[in-house]
């Protein structure tokens, strides 16, 4: 591998030194994605089997399986929409599993606030400082992970809500162009000079965020990013979620101590012609179908040690629009996907899409709280104790069963 | 601890104003009594009233500017601070000709909304030829406009969009004026990268957002949900009262009709009733069906009276009733304002206990947006906005009445609102003084003015605020960007930031001209250089430890790279990146 191998096998050895001592799950890696702009569950997963499907959606209902452009059967009720090919081997061989008519509590029809609460962990409170997957990084037992300034990584510009909050976090755009551009040696002088400017006159966030940069600077110089290949002949489409997910491969797999990551992607507030099984939701979907198997391949028998998890702020309108599109709805569907899931299956209770069980009449209802997935998959994978602590108010989550508990 | 001898900003503000007692630091002011703007009391020139006055002058350059350029705080002392504020409020009477060559290089900013629309339709044409050619998607334009790639038109004159706004920001002697510009392309955010928007962003920075940027609300809000890209961003152009019919469908229709009942047509081919019903269906299909709730509820959560305030769905449903039919023409005939009276729904609606009583097509929303304008709730909601931008992330209550008294008895009146935000207290209270983290475009923008840099004919800068994390009209949610610290403050950007600050010093960053020297002279004492940085560029701002690696750093330097390397870490400063 192009990776390097000195670099690599110091830091391993390194590191190794710290996890020995921690337990077994200690280099488990959350992988979070966020489809920002609320993703038309109903066309992501498909209810071929309820007949209000078709009723509800002459114009943008993706045809039943076995017909030109038809859903990829599951279960005989759901199916996948046919851009989402890359992820049916992987529902198949067990590693993948779907939670539908997952949503909020709450039932704001907001993009932002629905965001806010998905990303707080707290529907309905919006004073909540922190985001929930910080307060994971506030309460896992210290000694089980090694401080790193990877242990909560965002992909982007920004750090996304969810990863705000005491627990230090990381917002990396790309791993390349991260740190000083200067060359060598005045790079690391001139690292040394602004870390000094910053320990002695930076105060608050200021302060923190910037001994995190510092820290992360000298830690991403032994893993050489630049040099990077995949492995197993994984190929990452072309996008900005595939990027996100080849980067976050390459922290596992360096070894820097990812605990958690997160990436975004928008482009799913379909209000306007989303298409059926071609278009603007198929092609987005493409993408996401695709980055996910490529990272699931990339990263081989390491994904024993990783959970991906997607997650929308809520779903779509039953009915399509009078726009070929779909309004601002209720639940939606999110993937679960690694080591650890019990996958193969469509989990949830299926309320139906009979307007009488509808919620407001029109949406998709709730009948998987987010949290109680959320909550699963941290105690399942993460063997995080204090839930309480990451999702206040709501501390004994009902078992959803897509992982198997630790 | 009193720093003896050295007057920064913030020993000035703590020594002139401290209570006898240094452990109680609340409600430390930095202006005196008879009022917070009156400099009377400090006329008679003791020198602590000259250093207040200095830290007045820099607060107002920090806040009602992009910030200070070489000479600006002495400019300010010579006009004094109540006048600068007050001429800032009426940018009318700022002579700003000197921006006007600048302007002339922007193509865009000359181009009518048909003859940009035309741009943009010829470019698609081109790019669905390619596509059908190669199968290939066409990358998003936040990725594209960063490469170094030849642009294609539609890219430059984005650029030109973007590069406009960060030259202005620089350069324009109406500098609270862009400011307010910038405030409200966030509030009324519309992303540039969504379809059409890309060729009717223009119109909408340029005809709806500045002319108003100083005037009233209420006109605002109108122009907004009147402006094209408005419409089509949040989907207003599509929404139609649900069972209506336009015109063209209902002519096919009957046309269908008669051809079916074997009639022959008044003239031209007859119609084969098969290819007309096909073609009716494909109409039929793209057709707009039904009410599109986006931009009612986000006029209301967003624009005006804030996710609080008090609405309910069925006011978000009513809201879209009431706007059904404002919508646009296709961008072959410019893509301008329509409104379409067929699509308008004719019944009675009910908005927060206001009866809208049927038949009054477009009058309906004109008559709401005003409620809305004058709404307590609207006025709170945007007063905090302005006070969190102006005086802390956190905006203080003090502040906020004072803004909501002042818009109730004006009208929202934009001037007076912003008036009785710096005649506040709070805004001149010492803990509001530096205390707001700089957004990357005040960063950039207050960099190239501290060091006097000169934009160059490339878009360049804009990029780098791109890269910084706020590609100007690219926020994809109507939120638009934000103004907090939390937002801006993470380890990855303050790296971007120190790369920017060296570039800039170095001349290596692309898009201005830096003269160093000009503002670091050549002679200057090697051991000064820190000091003469500290002056120049920060203000006296420097801490003891950044004046302490700044020495260090050069001292073993040639002269030039060493006053690059001042210039460099002064404007990579924890203290340079708040304002």
């Amino acid at each position: 591998m192009a990776l390097g191998l000195d670099p690599i096998f110091l830091t391993r050895a390194a590191y190794a030194t710290t996890r020995g001592l921690g337990p077994a799950n200690s280099r488990k890696t959350l992988v979070c994605i966020f489809q920002r702009g609320a993703v038309d569950g109903l066309n992501m997963v498909v209810p071929h089997g309820d007949p209000f499907y078709y009723r509800e959606r002459p114009r943008i209902a993706i045809p039943r399986p076995g017909a030109t452009g038809g859903a990829i059967d599951l279960d005989g009720h759901f199916g996948l929409h046919p851009s989402l090919q890359a992820l049916a081997p992987l529902y198949r061989d067990g590693s993948l599993a779907i939670v539908h008519a997952v949503g909020s509590p709450d039932h704001t029809r907001s993009h932002f606030d629905a965001q806010d609460y998905m990303e707080s962990g707290t529907p309905g409170i919006k004073s909540t400082p922190d985001g929930w997957l910080n307060r994971v990084l506030q309460t896992q037992h210290a000694l089980e992970h090694r401080e790193t300034p990877f242990r909560g990584v965002a992909l982007g510009q920004e750090l996304p809500r969810s990863l705000r909050g005491a627990a230090p976090a990381l917002a990396i755009d790309k791993l390349q162009a991260f740190g000083l551009r200067a060359p060598e040696p005045a790079r690391d002088r001139l690292t040394a000079a602004f870390e000094e400017l910053y320990q002695g006159s930076a105060t608050g966030l200021v302060a923190s965020s910037s001994a995190e940069a510092f820290e992360a600077v000298r830690m991403l110089k032994s893993v050489n990013p630049g040099q990077y290949e995949p492995a197993n002949g994984a190929e990452y489409p072309r996008g900005p979620l595939a990027n996100s997910l080849r980067q976050i491969a390459q922290l596992i797999k360096a070894d820097v101590g990812v605990e958690i990551a997160f990436a975004d992607v928008g482009g799913w507030d379909t209000h306007v012609n989303q298409g059926a099984s071609d278009g603007q939701l198929a092609q987005h979907l493409a993408e996401f179908g695709q980055a996910l198997a490529a990272f699931s391949r990339d990263l081989g028998e390491r994904m024993s040690d990783v959970v991906v998890l997607t997650m929308s702020e809520f779903g779509r309108t039953v009915a399509e629009n009078g726009n070929v599109g779909t309004d601002h709805g209720h639940a939606t569907a999110m993937f679960v996907l690694g080591g650890g899931v019990r996958g193969g299956k469509v989990y949830g209770a299926w309320p139906t899409l009979d307007p009488a069980k509808r919620f407001d009449g029109r949406d998709l209802a709730v009948t998987t709280d987010f949290r109680d997935l959320f909550a699963e998959v941290l105690t399942g994978h993460l063997g995080t104790a204090d839930l309480g602590a990451v999702f206040p108010g709501h501390a004994q989550p009902a078992p959803v069963g897509v992982l198997r508990a630790s | 601890m009193a720093v003896l001898g050295k007057l920064t900003l913030g020993a000035a503000l703590l020594v002139l104003a401290s209570p006898p007692d240094p452990l109680s630091t609340a409600g430390w002011r930095l202006a005196s009594p008879p009022g917070p703007l009156s400099t009377a009391a400090w006329r008679g020139g003791t020198r602590r009233a000259d250093s207040l006055e200095r830290a007045r002058a820099l607060h107002v350059l920090n806040r009602l500017t992009y910030g200070p350029r070489p000479g600006d705080v002495d400019g300010v002392l010579a006009m004094g601070v109540d006048r600068f504020i007050e001429q800032q409020l009426h940018p009318e009477t700022i002579n700003d000709d000197a921006l006007r060559p600048w302007l002339q290089r922007y193509e865009v900013l000359h181009m009518s909304p048909q003859e940009l629309a035309n741009v943009f339709l010829q470019e698609q044409l081109q790019r669905r030829a390619r596509q059908a050619g190669a199968g290939q998607l066409v990358p998003p334009l936040r990725h594209a406009a960063v490469r170094g790639r030849r642009m294609s038109r539609a890219r430059r004159l984005a650029g030109e969009l973007q590069q406009a706004a960060v030259v202005r920001a620089a350069l324009s002697q109406r500098q609270l004026d862009e400011v307010m510009v910038d405030f409200w392309t966030n509030h009324f955010n519309v992303f540039l990268g969504k379809g059409a928007d890309r060729f009717l962003l223009p119109d909408f920075i340029e005809h709806t957002i500045r002319p108003h940027a100083m005037g009233t609300f209420g006109d605002l809000l109108i122009a907004t949900a009147e402006s094209p890209a408005m419409l089509f961003y949040l989907d207003n152009a599509e929404s139609v009262a649900s069972g209506s019919t336009p015109p063209q469908l209902a002519q096919l229709n009957q046309r269908l009709e008669r051809a079916r009942m074997g009639g022959r047509p008044r003239f031209g081919r007859r119609a084969d009733p098969a290819r007309m019903d096909s073609l009716r269906r494909r109409i039929e299909q793209r057709l707009p069906r039904g009410i599109n709730e986006n931009y009612g509820r986000e006029l209301m959560e967003l624009h005006t009276l804030g996710v609080n305030g008090g609405y309910t769905q069925q006011d978000v449903i009513n809201v879209a009733r009431i706007l059904t039919g404002w919508s646009i023409t296709p961008p072959r005939q410019g893509g301008g304002f329509v409104f379409r009276a067929w699509a308008h729904d004719r019944g009675a609606k009910v908005v927060l206990g206001h009866e809208f009583p049927a038949g009054h097509e477009m009058d309906e929303g004109i008559a709401l947006l005003k409620l809305l304008a004058m709404h307590p709730a609207t006025r709170r909601h945007v007063s905090s906005e302005l006070c969190a931008k102006f005086v802390a992330d956190d905006p203080p209550e003090g502040c906020v009445d004072a803004a909501v008294a002042a818009w109730q008895h004006t009208g929202g009146d934009m001037r007076e609102v912003l008036g009785a935000i710096f005649r506040s207290p709070e805004f001149w209270a010492s803990e509001n003084a530096n205390n707001k983290f700089k957004t990357p475009l005040e960063f950039v923008v207050s960099a190239v003015r501290a060091v006097g840099a000169t934009p160059d004919s490339t878009l360049a800068l804009a990029q780098i605020v791109g890269r910084l994390g706020e590609p100007l009209y690219l926020d994809q949610p109507p939120t638009g960007y934000p103004e907090s610290q939390a937002s801006w403050v993470n380890s990855g950007a303050l790296l971007q930031r120190f790369n920017v600050a060296m570039g800039l010093a170095a001349g290596r960053a692309p898009g201005v001209t830096v003269n160093v020297e000009g503002l670091i002279p050549e002679g200057t004492d090697p051991g000064g250089l820190a000091e003469a940085v500290d002056r120049a560029i920060l203000h006296g701002a420097a801490s003891a430890n950044t004046l302490r690696v700044i020495r260090e750093e050069t001292a073993d330097l040639g002269p030039r790279q060493a006053r690059v390397t001042a210039v460099g870490l002064a404007l990579g400063s924890p203290e340079f990146q708040r304002q």
